[in-house]
């Protein structure tokens, strides 16, 4: 993905070629559903949303300063978006306090029980307070890069970095035991 | 849990593809927008007469208020005001200075709100 052809196909589509937008929705398009997805774990929803997401940034174009790489503020108002529908309507989540534990919680060979691990984390995740949630959704999505999940959030780094610590606090103080397990692999 | 298994986990999400005929659907919907004619603009040089008309009742409004509140006090001052003021005032007036600002400031309040009102009704915001 090149800046580039971010920052042509954008003057393209100011100058009036509204197909040059299709560019710029075939770039962005795998990259705002999954982070819609991470919201909302539902890929039907991830699309409308997404979808909503590029009419947005077609509609506020003119508006992006070139300053900032187009992804930042592509990702920016993604994120807004997301936010906002996610407030108006919440995603089905379970209460943190009922996220299951394992069954059998002896060390495994990975495969299932890693399966049902990581998913009992992600509901974990999702269970979290909305700022720790999106916080830590930020981080992941951007491969772990605190400045990325920053601007995306329109928040100071240190606002970030203090709610992934929290975040990270409150899954370690209700999850104890599914990550507490010692792992053959790792052995 | 350790920080770095939260990391382990949380890091290797599956990625979901687009359905196929995603983009085209975008496309469609920024096509049909494009088609859509653009938003009419709230006509500021016509208003404007209109609102500096509103404006200055608004102010006249307050002068008069004020002007009204202060001969209230100081006719409270010589004389009781029940006995003071004629039959024909509203009965606010009758409740002392204190009541009439107050209806004053709800008056003003309600001004206020009635040319917000007006003002997103021709913005289309509403």
């Amino acid at each position: 993905m090149s800046a580039s052809d971010d920052q042509s196909d954008v003057e393209r589509v100011l100058a009036g070629d509204i197909s040059a937008f299709e560019g710029i929705v075939r770039r962005w398009q795998g990259p705002l559903i999954n982070l819609a997805y991470r919201f909302c774990r539902d890929r039907g929803r991830a699309e409308e949303m997404a979808q909503e997401a590029f009419l947005r940034a077609y509609r506020g174009l003119g508006q992006w300063r070139k300053d900032a790489v187009f992804s930042t503020w592509l990702f920016a108002l993604a994120t807004n978006l997301y936010r906002s529908e996610l407030r108006r309507i919440p995603a089905r989540t379970v209460p943190l306090d009922d996220i299951a534990e394992p069954h059998d919680t002896r060390p495994s060979d990975g495969g299932f029980e890693d399966q049902e691990r990581d998913l009992a984390v992600r509901r974990a995740v999702g269970a979290l307070p909305a700022k720790y949630r999106e916080a830590l959704i930020l981080f992941y999505f951007h491969d772990m890069d605190v400045t990325a999940a920053a601007l995306s959030l329109g928040l100071p780094e240190g606002t970030v970095k203090a709610r992934l610590f929290r975040g990270r606090e409150i899954l370690r103080g209700k999850l104890p035991q599914l990550l507490a397990v010692p792992r053959l692999k790792e052995a | 849990m350790r920080h770095d298994e939260i990391d382990g986990i949380l890091s290797r999400e599956d990625e979901i593809l687009p359905s196929s005929g995603f983009a085209a659907s975008v496309m469609d919907a920024v096509r049909r927008e494009a088609a859509e004619p653009a938003p009419i603009p709230f006509p500021w040089k016509r208003a404007l007469p209109g609102l500096v008309v509103a404006g200055l009742a608004v102010v006249l409004v307050l002068v008069a208020g004020v002007m009204a509140v202060v001969q209230l006090g100081r006719a409270s001052t010589t004389a009781q005001s029940s006995t003071f003021l004629p039959p024909v005032m509203p009965s606010i007036f009758h409740g002392g200075t204190e009541s009439a600002a107050i209806w004053t400031a709800v008056a003003l309040l309600v001004t206020l709100a009635s040319v917000k009102l007006s003002m997103r009704l021709g913005s289309g915001r509403v």
